[in-house]
């Protein structure tokens, strides 16, 4: 039983909260804090917190597992209870024992290079005896059927391998109460689709689970209580029948995403398309002298906008690494306008949009950024630009400071001071709500409409029907698919994103050797 | 060193590798001359084939023996400042030499969580545990880190190189620093984070899944060391340097 | 509340020991990039501790402005020393290391940790660590060389020896690890309040 009784939070705002929305929200106002929340929670149930980025869904879970006030600081009113126990009297490792917690980032969640390690970390702590451990994480690998990822390093392992581990080790621990942070943030469709069959075997194991989440179409069958939150408040709790009862638009409206992904629909009709200007004639890509991919012939035309999907390890990121003339090991031609393009012509003409954007942020604020490492950059151009992606308010910040979604807007806005004309973007929606991830569809659009060839690595159904012209589909070193993002394609592309009608085909549950292999 | 299956072979308590460098930093430090160094290098080849570890042995033998014939040639040579440099190079290769191979075989056999085990039985405080953990897990992640740099600095047209950083030295050193002192203390957020959850503040003394025990072949391999290493001081009579 | 109260003075957290964790591996990473050109290069070799100490300030400065507490740069001292003791590097050099983190956290503590100028001056004390090795070197040069010379060394070999092993390198090696230290922390510095300041990520 979790109690929480009259409960208001407010984060202390000093110097390090900059670091704390960086590392942990994705958006600047990710943590409003919590305004009078009463809530009660039986034993064995399933809730699901869900709202706009900032609504206050994270702050939940941390008051349950005691991050906060241990780890956050800032003004707390009311009482959090877990079985009757005041959260915050506990010490964190006696609140472990209880709580699990799963957070979003795969990366940065494993403290072992070895997966063994890491599933016994959890139990190690608690200084249970050696046999003990041994057992516990047998039984472990065989309640979660994990056991190809037994005995391996986990650098090796994919985003959604590296998610399985961290829900193993908690699941070792065997907690009353499972709290999940946007558990699907970087996983794709298959990964998501075994997260759910873990939770569900959690739930019949009679466990409390507790999910923050963005993507809520997988959760429907598991939760039994939907909560809203809007401004640090509970609006309105929901049933899922309730749930899936509400229209779209107002669904649209509360900032929620898809319930049912059966219901999304790709564009009647495609646009005409010009003609090509980019072509790739028989390329194919090499890493680490393994082919990738053979024989990959494709053109696209100005302001096209292609999605690209196929499992971890297919080929998708060594193929975006090609486009944009970072890849060094490739064959074949690439041509723009009919020239051929060699390495550092493309490498000129094109950038990427990290999925860890971070990564490509250098300077020391948002304007600096735009004209980092231009000589005698136009300021005019900058300012336009930071204007057209409503940053103009932002130009004096550290790019760190900003959420997820404006950092990508600046690099976005780098690439368009920089001139470039084939964009890639690695998965731009991970963690995203859907205001921003309509913001990011609008602003692809308006990238399309400027007349850029961008390229889409994504798993996001629900994105690639707003936004994408056509889908490649990488497998096996191939690309064996070519679909355009129109109603009379639906079949193929609902297979594509595994997206299940009524149960009936394209049954992928048992796929799990699809999320094998390395991403790069 | 490595996360990987174990391969078949020898297999020792990583107590016992500590214990094996140990001796063999004593070893080149009282080796009297370079025929002992070349004895301990073929030693440590000797228990480099237990390990199955061939290539990297034959190689490294035939690598010291040429190193040798140089050494003797330099001394034989050179004169003047040239030469002090040389001695001091050498001197210092001498004796890293047989120390670096030796743990260039513990690196390659020994897994993270045997080492962190083996801190753990010899009851190393968890303020130094925690940290070597971390470390250990964090130096391939500033690889992988650092490959999205280099593609992020390329993309600006800030060359990932030496000469890129001669030509713009401010830029480069920011693209360099920046991201990956960003990206590091996010991972320090976020993994402290993912450890407390899981229960690292616990005050009980953790326990260990992975299991190291002292075997025969520990004894036996540490018994010759010692054995070489009294040796060698014997012969050299006592003359410390 | 009381509880952050206390983690604020009990010693270094779970979160000050993993940070220190991560920028050790930094710290690590840079020292062995700086050095590795010049310690594989025989007319360069005394120059290695220069090498080492020029790229990791920013990371060494960082640390401090993070953590704030005593003991968190002699782990990461402890730690560098162990594994250059592991990876089986002279063991001065990683006895030096070890040493002077020590001496450089206290000289850092002398100003509470927030003191640019100390945490500097404690940046260039650490780095001299790497001296270690050839220190022993210069305290015994005749030793050091007659492993390699074998038994039969000659006096007039030894005599040399004597000549030309002068403090004139021993000056330069000491001047040239002092000098990019000192670049390295003064670079360390501007970025701490161009950069990490301003992103709000030192504590």
């Amino acid at each position: 039983m979790i109690e929480l009784e009259h409960v208001s939070f407010s984060y202390e705002v000093n110097v390090s909260e900059g670091d704390r929305e960086d590392g942990l929200g994705r958006d600047g106002q990710e943590h409003d804090g919590l305004h009078d929340i009463n809530l009660k929670i039986a034993d064995g149930e399933c809730v699901l917190f869900c709202g706009r980025s900032g609504c206050g869904k994270t702050t939940i879970t941390r008051l349950v597992n005691g991050l906060i006030p241990q780890f956050y600081q800032g003004e707390l009113h009311g009482r959090v209870l877990v079985d009757g126990q005041e959260i915050s009297n506990l010490p964190m490792y006696q609140i472990a024992a209880k709580v699990g917690s799963v957070f979003q980032n795969p990366r940065t969640q494993f403290f072992n290079v070895d997966t063994d390690s890491e599933i016994a970390f959890g139990i190690e702590n608690e200084a249970r005896p050696p046999q003990e451990l041994a057992e516990r994480v047998e039984q472990t690998t065989e309640d979660l059927h994990i056991q190809k990822l037994r005995s391996r390093n986990i650098f090796e392992l994919s985003g959604g391998e590296k998610q399985k581990i961290a829900f193993a080790s908690v699941y070792a621990m065997n907690p009353k109460i499972y709290l999940l942070d946007e558990p699907s943030s970087n996983l794709d469709m298959t990964s998501i689709q075994e997260l759910k069959e873990h939770l569900r075997l959690i739930k019949s194991q009679g466990k409390t689970i507790l999910i923050a989440e963005h993507r809520l179409y997988y959760l429907m069958e598991l939760a039994d209580r939907i909560v809203y939150l809007e401004k640090g408040q509970i609006r309105k709790i929901y049933t899922p029948e309730e749930f899936r009862k509400l229209p779209e638009a107002e669904r649209e409206h509360m900032g929620l995403r898809a319930v049912d992904l059966t219901e999304v629909l790709p564009p009647q009709k495609c646009l005409p398309v010009s003609a090509p200007i980019l072509e790739l004639q028989d390329v194919t890509l090499r890493y680490k002298k393994r082919t990738i991919l053979h024989h990959i012939a494709l053109s696209a035309a100005k302001g096209e906008v292609i999605g690209v999907v196929g499992h971890n390890g297919a080929g998708k990121t060594t193929f975006s690494r090609a486009l944009c003339g970072l890849h060094k090991d490739c064959d074949g031609q690439f041509l723009w306008d009919g020239r051929p393009m060699d390495r550092k012509a493309r490498l000129k003409k094109s950038y990427m949009v990290m999925q860890d954007v971070n990564y490509e942020l250098f300077a020391d604020s948002v304007e600096a950024e735009c004209s980092f490492g231009i000589q005698g950059p136009d300021q005019k151009l900058v300012t336009e630009t930071l204007e057209k992606l409503g940053l103009a308010s932002y130009r004096e910040q550290h790019p760190n400071t900003l959420s997820g979604g404006q950092k990508q807007r600046v690099a976005v806005a780098v690439s368009m001071i920089c001139g470039k004309n084939l964009l890639v973007f690695d998965e731009p929606t991970s963690g995203l709500d859907f205001d921003s991830m309509a913001q990011v569809a609008g602003l692809i659009r308006r990238l399309s409409d400027m007349g850029k060839v961008i390229f889409i690595v994504t798993h996001d159904f629900e994105f690639v029907c707003r936004t994408c012209s056509r889908v490649l589909h990488f497998d096996e070193g191939e690309m064996p698919d070519d679909v355009p993002v129109v109603m009379d394609a639906l079949p193929k592309l609902r297979e594509l994103f595994s997206v299940k009608v009524n149960g009936s085909e394209g049954d992928r549950e048992g796929g799990l050797g699809h999320s094998d292999g390395k991403e790069r | 060193m490595s996360g990987e299956r174990q391969k078949k072979g020898l297999w020792l308590d990583p107590r016992a590798k500590l214990f094996l460098i140990l001796i063999c930093v004593l070893a080149s430090m009282f080796a009297p001359s370079l025929a002992y160094q070349f004895a301990l290098v073929v030693l440590i080849a000797i228990l480099g084939t237990f390990f199955g570890k061939w290539k990297y042995v034959i190689k490294a033998v035939c690598f010291y023996a040429v190193i040798c014939v140089l050494t003797v040639w330099i001394m034989a040579e050179m004169t003047g400042t040239l030469r002090t440099m040389f001695i001091a190079f050498l001197g210092l290769f001498h004796k890293v030499y047989a120390c670096g191979m030796l743990a260039g075989i513990v690196l390659s056999t020994t897994k993270v969580n045997e080492f962190l085990s083996a801190m753990n039985r010899v009851h190393a405080p968890k303020k130094l545990v925690i940290p070597l953990a971390v470390m250990l897990r964090y130096i391939p992640t500033i690889q992988e880190d650092w490959r999205y740099i280099k593609d992020a600095m390329r993309m600006r047209d800030v060359s990932p190189s030496f000469g890129g950083f001669l030509s713009h030295p401010g830029m480069t050193v920011e693209c360099i620093y920046v991201p990956l002192m960003m990206t590091a203390s996010k991972a320090a957020d976020e993994l402290s984070i993912a450890s407390v959850t899981r229960g690292i503040e616990n005050p009980n003394p953790r326990t260990c899944l992975v299991q190291i025990k002292c075997g025969i072949a520990d004894w036996m391999i540490m018994a010759a060391a010692i054995a070489f290493l009294l040796f060698e001081l014997c012969m050299r009579g006592g003359v410390i340097g | 509340m009381k509880n952050q109260a206390n983690s604020m003075n009990k010693g270094l957290t779970v979160k000050d020991l993993v940070t220190t964790g991560i920028f050790t591996a930094l710290l690590f990473v840079f020292i062995l990039v700086g050095g590795i050109f010049f310690a594989t290069n025989p007319v360069l070799t005394f120059f290695m501790p220069a090498g080492s100490g020029l790229l990791a300030g920013p990371v060494y400065l960082l640390l401090i402005a993070k953590v704030q507490k005593r003991w968190s740069l002699s782990i990461m001292g402890i730690i560098i020393g162990i594994i250059w003791f592991v990876t089986g590097m002279h063991w001065a050099f990683a006895l030096g290391y070890l040493i002077m983190a020590i001496v450089a956290d206290f000289v850092a503590g002398a100003g509470q940790y927030k003191s640019k100028k100390f945490n500097s001056i404690a940046y260039i004390l650490f780095s001299l660590g790497g001296t270690g090795s050839y220190i022993v070197f210069f305290a015994d040069p005749n030793g050091w060389a007659q492993t390699m010379l074998g038994n039969g060394t000659e006096q007039s070999y030894i005599d040399t020896m004597q000549a030309t092993a002068n403090t004139g390198i021993l000056i330069a090696m000491f001047a040239a690890a002092i000098i990019t230290s000192a670049i390295s922390a003064f670079v360390g510095c501007k970025m701490l309040k161009k950069q990490f300041e301003k992103a709000g990520i030192t504590a």
